[in-house]
């Protein structure tokens, strides 16, 4: 039975057969995984592969179902986070956690036992050596997101941390405030740290890991030194294993725009987020809209949608100003919004599939009383077109899966009969199954002639999708592509600022 | 120093207390005379201590609405041993004893049960107010000694009396607690970001939970006081407590949202809320009011406070998202934008 299990003996840290499941769905489906000292590893992965429930575990956020975890070849019992802290690792998120109302100081020294006048000698000789310039008397919510990660990186170092979790820490940073973290990995390294970096840029791996591990669907599914791997490689370690014909089918055939009349025109549109946003989407026409979280996308959308004041620019749909009006009428004007969060914004949790269905559409089910047939006829339209997974319409939403729950909230949408849709991140953290669903309802719309602006830092997504693409970075959209230039590469080049020659449009 | 000092949040709840003193006092002028405005404070000492062991569990981000009937509760108990001329630290005994077990019990609720505060102290407020009607058959508890009655009466200088002096090193006490040593940081740590508190490895649940106790066993000591400041108990002795007390912390600065505040804020609150009936009176309205003024106050500042807060979150929201989209073209790289 209990076998005296090999670890690598430079492991930091070592895991061995982790195992969680929430509910019916299982997250983590055995992984194993070493850290040596001093080392940058780079954990990427999908939605939903599972990077982030293993991270907790390793932080003794949660318990794992089955597995062990090793710390310097010992078994180790990290059954809550001061356990791990103890044992030297630390998560930065990816939304820092500070407290807003304590000064940089009272955030670093927080939950230390020691006496204070201690403490705080030990951060002024460690802010020294690390030769940052921080003021530490300022309160935390005046701090940028980027400030806000030194402060949880001090936090971590303070604890004499030997093993750093990253999540994802550039995605709200900007381009000279992501050079400055690189150096700052670069010298912990340099003092025998070791860091788990996880991230969606696969450029930053080459930049900094010394190590690549990729999950998907719960198990580390590619792991090895990144001079082993190519971009390439690394992408279709990503991909589904059945993912790899996609590209030949996908042939490239740009649409013919002659003689047609957008059906949403964006001219010079400045609002908090953006700056001087021109586009057009025509009728039957997927535009992509790529970038990286933060870029000012979901900024843009929602105040064409009437959620945030327009300080410049116009907004047309079907030809007729829309500029600045409200929510209610932009959705009279035919525009419908399928928002980023689901959670946040989109379903009604408790209610069951009808009624959220229904929701945007109550003034055609009813005079005062809602008329239930109604209500019943459009709903299983839906499910039926949708191919929506339920066990009946009267199932709340909040127990059907992510793919299903997304599926409901587009029939939400489409029942208001916009003529342009905009869908924000419409894949995010569903499985590969009901993706594809997405995707094909995505594509009925277009045929039907709906004009769609979608939403995605999923590149694969935005090259799949999309009949034109463009690209947003800093606010700015700084590149357009025709159809037969939209490829992963291009795009993750412009998201990132980085513009290789000249190519169409820009 | 004087920088820090205005822009503390303690800042408001002075000003307002001195100027409602002035204002009264410019419509009568008996009420600034020193005895008069000693009595205000030194009537003000049951909401103070209240008020601070409330204060506890609002800077950790929940709520506690059973203070009140904790209070009625152990002024009974205490109440009726005293009467029946059991020793006084006894009957002081009991009442702590009693006012920690309901504070745990609200504790538990909310932290291992993860009931919501303001539920699960609603229902304990309405098991204990049942429980004291069981335990008097409705009854008054009176004739309490003199001796112990008097006991409130003691005053330094001839001014300030024992309890509140009391009441105000038992604050210092707490402010020193909650400001200077680690396990009374946690307060406002859980309350201000109860995520970031959980990884850095602070114990958040313990922490509440001692914040509940602490609030129990407080109310407790303002029902001993209550005994001995007014001579008997009613069956609804410290009914409507909780919305006074409340309100204290909220004009004392103590924000309902959690991690910011002081006891000290909440004390100065208590001050302006034992004030109010008195200074209804001396403006010539029915001091029937009182509740209701403290309700609109109430709802005033926490409104206002929370419209503040959110103009300064979309402020800063859209200070970050200016800064991200101007960075781009002071950046030069890739900046260009299609025409």
């Amino acid at each position: 039975m209990n076998e005296a299990i090999r670890l690598p003996r430079d492991a930091m840290l070592s895991v061995r057969g982790i195992t969680k499941a929430f509910g019916s769905n299982s997250v983590l489906k055995g992984v194993d995984l070493d850290i040596t000292r001093g080392s940058v590893v780079a954990l990427i992965g999908g939605n939903g592969a599972g990077k982030s429930t293993l991270m907790k575990i390793i932080m003794g956020i949660y318990q794992p179902d089955d597995g062990d975890i090793y710390l310097d070849g010992k078994l180790a019992k990290l059954g809550k986070p001061a356990a791990s802290l103890a044992a030297g690792i630390y998560l930065v998120p990816q939304e820092p956690m500070l407290f807003p109302n304590m000064t940089v100081e009272e955030n670093v020294l927080m939950g230390f036992k020691e006496n204070s006048s201690v403490l705080r000698k030990r951060l002024a000789g460690l802010i020294n050596h690390l030769g940052w310039n921080m003021d530490l008397g300022r309160r935390a919510a005046t701090l940028s997101i980027a400030e806000q990660q030194l402060v949880e990186l001090l936090r971590g170092l303070m604890r004499d941390a030997r093993l750093l979790i990253l999540d994802e820490p550039t995605s709200s940073l900007t381009f000279n405030e992501v050079k400055s973290l690189f150096k700052t990995v670069e010298d912990l390294k340099a003092k025998g740290i070791s860091i788990i970096y996880i991230t969606h840029r696969l450029t930053e791996v080459f930049q900094i890991a010394d190590q690549v591990l990729i999950m998907r669907d719960g198990v580390i599914t590619l792991n090895g030194p990144v001079t082993d791997f190519t971009r390439d490689m690394l992408v279709a370690g990503l991909l589904p294993p059945n993912a790899d014909v996609r590209d030949a089918a996908n042939a490239c055939v740009a649409q013919d725009l002659t003689g047609k009349d957008p059906l949403l025109v964006v001219e010079n549109l400045t609002g908090y987020g953006f700056n001087d946003v021109s586009l057009q989407v025509y009728p039957g026409e997927i535009l992509g809209l790529a970038g990286v979280v933060g870029a000012g996308r979901t900024e843009l959308a929602t105040t064409i949608f009437g959620r945030d004041v327009v300080k410049s620019g116009k907004v047309y749909i079907q030809g007729r100003d829309v500029t600045g009006l409200s929510t209610r009428a932009m959705l009279e004007a035919g525009l419908n919004y399928v928002a980023e969060d689901r959670f946040l914004n989109g379903i009604f949790r408790l209610s069951d599939v009808a009624a959220n269905t229904t929701a945007a559409n109550l003034n055609r089910m009813s005079r005062f009383f809602t008329n239930f047939k109604e209500e019943r006829k459009l709903t299983d339209q839906y499910i039926k077109a949708f191919r929506t997974k339920v066990t009946g319409q009267d199932q709340t939403i909040g127990s059907l899966s992510g793919g299903n729950q997304q599926k409901v909230i587009i029939a939400r949408s489409l029942s208001t009969m916009p003529k342009v849709l905009i869908l924000d991140e419409p894949t995010r953290g569903i499985d590969a199954a009901a993706r594809g669903d997405v995707y094909h309802i995505i594509a009925q719309l277009k045929e039907q002639g709906l004009a769609i602006l979608l939403i995605s830092s999923d590149m694969e997504e935005i090259v799949e999708l999309s009949d034109r693409a463009v690209t947003m970075y800093c606010g700015h959209i700084n590149q357009e592509f025709a159809k037969c230039d939209i490829s992963q590469d291009n795009l993750m080049a412009a998201a990132f600022g980085v513009i290789e020659g000249s190519a169409s449009g820009a | 120093m004087l920088k820090k000092l205005l822009h503390s949040r303690e800042i408001t709840a002075f000003a307002f207390i001195v100027l409602m003193f002035w204002g009264v006092g410019m419509i009568n002028p008996a009420f600034l005379s020193a005895t008069n405005i000693w009595l205000c404070f030194n009537s003000s000492v049951v909401f103070t201590v209240v008020a601070i062991g409330i204060a506890l569990v609002i800077i950790t981000g929940e709520i506690d609405v059973s203070v009140g009937a904790t209070l009625g509760m152990t002024a009974t108990i205490s109440g009726t041993m005293i009467r029946d001329g059991q020793p006084w630290h006894m009957a002081i005994i009991a009442a702590l004893v009693v006012g920690l077990l309901i504070g745990s019990v609200n504790g538990f609720g909310v932290t291992v049960l993860k009931i919501p505060s303001i539920i699960m102290t609603l229902g304990v407020n309405g098991i204990v107010r049942g429980l004291i009607y069981v335990y008097t058959n409705g009854k008054w508890v009176e004739n309490i000694s003199f001796d112990f009655k008097s006991l409130s009466q003691g005053r330094l200088f001839d001014a300030i009396t024992y309890f509140y002096l009391g009441a105000l090193v038992l604050m210092l006490l707490v402010h020193l607690f909650l400001t200077r040593t680690k396990r009374g940081k946690y307060f406002a740590a859980v309350g201000d970001n109860i995520g970031g508190a959980t990884l850095l490895g602070i114990p958040v649940d313990i922490t509440k939970f001692k914040a509940f106790a602490l609030c129990g066993i407080l109310a407790a000591v303002g029902g001993v006081l209550y005994v001995s400041r007014v001579g008997f108990v009613t069956p609804i002795a410290g009914n409507g407590y909780e919305m006074k007390v409340i309100a204290a912390c909220v004009l004392g600065g103590i924000s309902l949202s959690g991690g910011v505040g002081s006891v000290i804020g909440a004390s100065v609150g208590a001050a302006i809320m034992a004030s109010i009936s008195r200074v209804l009176v001396f403006v010539g309205l029915s001091s029937d009011y009182d509740n209701t003024i403290t309700g609109i106050l109430l709802i005033i500042i926490v409104v206002s406070d929370s419209l503040i807060r959110r103009r300064a979150v979309e402020k800063a929201r859209r200070e970050r998202l200016a800064a991200k989209t101007l960075h781009a073209i002071t950046d030069g790289k890739g900046a260009t934008h299609s025409a």
